[in-house]
């Protein structure tokens, strides 16, 4: 009796396996999707850049100011503050903003960098540190997440490593 | 040595196509929704699709064999993956290189290779390290949540047989250890089929410690035919020669040598990763003790090791089946068997198979065969 | 000396900092536990020779980078140096580990001894070897407790906070003595070497990496 209830069993989750197979695209596949991405996970910020804080505006354009990023457990990145310049579209051929990045009232750094008329063409910026918190930067490309300047899209971010 | 059973009659005609008519009618169900949006090459690429994997299925069921047509999916699958994706990234970027304007932007198309590397951090920290969207963010997939999503799907259905019938990656060692005729080295110390699990250790715990997804930056071999972190200094250069280097020898030149899935029997973590789920399948593959001679023909078929002198005495696989039915289609006295969990061994062999190829060859034709039917339309509208 | 406040101060820094010392430690940590045998007194074994020296490591640091006032900015340069050593020697250390694990699996697999590495008449056991180096690997909780334990007025005082900080991460390692109710099979140890093999690979690249490019 034991075997056959046990088969039973058996047979009645297989059926339910072909079941599921067939309710996967139309059922069961939009639900585990919802299910992961109402989880509450987020991208790690060192490739995000963290979230927005406020924004600065300027002649055309505007500078939006991200929350700190610190480095988790062993990366080998610093703590950086990433600045979007956008829309990119709107910039002159050359940028330079002194930025107040802590909202304290007080400049923290200058940012300067050109804006080729190609969007491909690769970025160099240079920051002058005048606040200690913020490291300098000298014709930085985009060698490392916590340093670097890129376009996405049509803004431009320039993330400048802060001293701990 | 007992002699082997006779071979067995086809089954008819009619009862194959019978058998195979709920596969025709799932892949019409797949393959039409887009109909009306579609263009020219995707369509004849839907109809070559769905025609071939319900002509696969239909000789699955009149030759009584699993493998051998299942193997054909496989290695088109394999083969075409590279082709629509490779495809897709240098119309999008121009190279296959991710440079990292696109890993800021969070459009990494996420595999579902680094899923157990994310599970611990994120358990941790609530953070996903990988440079991924978790909704679609206008990149090339549907982001991580969809990848999450199917992958979750599959297993519930089939454990580890996504490794025979979802994989996008495995058909190409499977293709080239079709090639040679016999293996130029037969005999592999098994303790290498252990690999897996060290590699999952291993990249699990270096995830965890450095933050990035190990596997992907040091050690992924299929970076070759999908995309690649593009160097920006010697650490970069040596990444990339180390999956050129991975993928030449595991997916390439030892497949060859040895006709096994040496990249899934002795490294892929995601594999070892997989075999957790086949404790929770209900479908698995067992051995008759009552007509095993033991020949252990079984074992040498395995691509993967997953059959050895103990297991066989015990009259089941280990937990690295793949469920790819080579086995069973090479065991000469029908011993070993597709089995329902609870049931009684080799009571209805057949129907245990069945049972779960309806389900498996329904998620291959919904996942797999998407897939193809994109490489395939690729090909199409380059030529047409 | 330090004060009441110090103390908690240390104390609360090692308990906060303790997973992220867990996750650097880790990768040299469990697969060695792993390829040791069942046995939970000798799990206790493992831990304890592993925390003393990784101690030894974090006061000897705490003494010597207090003398030449390094504590808190230990030159770039000198940085680089010390991590790409320490990772070479990590990569070393869990070479060796691997190979002895296999030399003693041959003799017996049920020894009740620690694995141990090292040549002539008295091999260290390999926990007291690794947990020393992973105690002066200068990792970011460690380095976080260095710019604090600079404020100290003397080097007792540096030593002290140190010693507290490493009481507070400690905690954070006790539970894997639990890894000895894993029974070990000849699988499990198999898995063990391999791992550590490829992550000896990675701290071995990583430290050459970083000489190459001073080079």
């Amino acid at each position: 009796m034991l075997k056959n209830w046990s088969a039973k069993f058996g047979y009645t989750g297989a059926g339910l396996t072909v079941f599921a197979a067939i309710l996967t695209p139309f059922l069961l596949y939009g639900l585990f999707t919802n299910a992961f991405a109402s989880l509450g996970l987020h991208v790690d910020e060192m490739y995000s850049g963290g979230p927005k804080e406020r924004t600065i505006p300027a002649a055309g354009y505007s500078i939006d100011i991200h929350r700190q990023v610190s480095p988790h457990m062993l990366q080998r990145e610093k703590a950086f503050v990433q600045l979007d310049w956008r829309p990119a579209t709107a910039l002159p051929s050359h940028v330079s903003d002194v930025v107040d990045i802590d909202g304290d009232g007080k400049p923290d750094v200058r940012v300067s960098f050109d804006v080729p008329k190609d969007p491909k063409a690769p970025l160099r910026v240079d920051v002058d540190s005048l606040n200690p918190r913020y490291q300098a930067m000298h014709n930085v490309g985009k060698q490392k997440f916590s340093e670097l300047i890129v376009r996405v899209d049509d803004a431009i971010l320039v993330r400048i490593p802060v001293t701990q | 040595m007992a002699k082997a059973l006779p071979v067995r009659e086809p089954r008819s005609i009619g009862r194959s196509l019978l058998l195979t008519l709920p596969i025709a009618l799932w892949s019409a169900l797949m393959f039409t929704p887009n109909w009306a949006h579609a263009n020219r090459s995707f369509r004849i690429a839907c109809l070559l699709t769905g025609g071939f994997m319900v002509v696969l299925f239909f000789l699955m069921m009149r030759t009584w064999k699993t493998y051998r047509w299942r193997r054909w999916f496989f290695v088109a699958l394999g083969l075409l993956f590279p082709v629509g994706f490779i495809h897709n990234v240098i119309a999008m970027r121009g190279t296959m290189g991710i440079p990292i304007e696109e890993m800021i932007a969070g459009r990494t198309p996420f595999c579902f290779i680094p899923i157990p590397l994310l599970i611990v951090p994120a358990a941790l920290t609530k953070t996903l390290v990988f440079p991924g969207s978790i909704l679609p963010n206008g990149g090339m997939t549907g982001g991580m949540a969809a990848m999450a999503g199917i992958w979750l799907a599959v297993t519930i259905v089939v454990g580890k047989g996504w490794c025979s019938y979802a994989c996008f990656f495995g058909g190409i060692e499977e293709g080239m250890a079709a090639v040679p005729a016999k293996a130029k080295v037969p005999i592999i110390d098994s303790r290498w089929r252990l690999g897996p699990w060290a590699v999952l250790l291993a990249m699990v715990l270096l995830s965890l410690a450095l933050f990035e997804p190990a596997y992907c930056m040091w050690l992924c071999p299929f970076k070759a035919v999908s995309e690649y972190v593009a160097a920006r200094n010697s650490v970069g250069l040596v990444q990339n020669g180390i999956f050129i280097l991975l993928f030449a020898t595991l997916v390439m030149a030892l497949p060859l040598l040895t006709k096994k899935r040496t990249q899934c029997a002795f490294f892929c973590p995601f594999g070892a990763f997989q075999s957790i789920f086949n404790k929770t399948s209900v479908f698995e593959v067992k051995i008759d003790r009552t007509r095993c001679t033991p020949c252990v023909l079984c074992q040498k078929s395995c691509p993967t090791l997953a059959l050895n002198d103990e297991s066989i005495a015990r009259g089941e696989t280990l937990m690295s089946c793949m469920k790819c039915g080579a086995c069973v289609d090479a065991c000469p006295k029908d011993a070993a068997v597709w089995h329902i969990r609870g049931t009684e061994i080799a009571a209805k062999p057949e129907r245990a198979r069945l049972m779960f190829l309806y389900a498996a060859w329904a998620m291959a034709v919904m996942f797999g065969g998407t897939i193809i039917a994109e490489g395939l339309a690729t090909i199409l509208h380059l030529v047409l | 000396m330090a004060t009441g406040f110090a103390f908690g101060e240390a104390l609360g820094l090692g308990l906060a900092s303790g997973p992220a010392c867990v996750a650097s430690c880790g990768p040299v940590l469990i697969p060695s536990l792993l390829a040791e045998h069942t046995g939970l007194r000798l799990h206790a074994r493992y831990l304890s020779a592993f925390l003393a020296t990784r101690l030894l490591g974090y006061l000897l640091f705490a003494g010597v980078a207090w003398e030449v006032g390094a504590l808190v900015s230990l030159p770039a340069p000198a940085r680089l140096w010390m991590f790409a050593i320490i990772h070479l020697l990590l990569g070393g250390a869990l070479l060796w580990y691997a190979y002895r694990v296999g030399r003693e699996c041959q003799r017996s697999c049920a020894s009740s001894q620690l694995v141990t590495i090292g040549a002539g008449k008295h091999p260290v056991p390999g926990a007291a070897v690794l947990g020393f180096l992973t105690g002066v690997s200068l990792c970011p909780p460690f380095v976080a407790a260095g710019v604090r334990a600079a404020e100290a007025a003397t080097v007792a005082g540096a030593i002290l906070f140190f010693a507290v900080f490493f009481v507070g991460t400690s905690v954070w390692f006790l539970p894997f003595a639990g890894m000895g109710w894993i029974r070990r099979s000849e699988a499990v140890i198999t898995v063990a070497r391999m791992a550590m093999v490829l992550i000896a690979a990675y701290y071995l690249f990583s430290g050459l990496a970083i000489l190459i490019r001073r080079f």
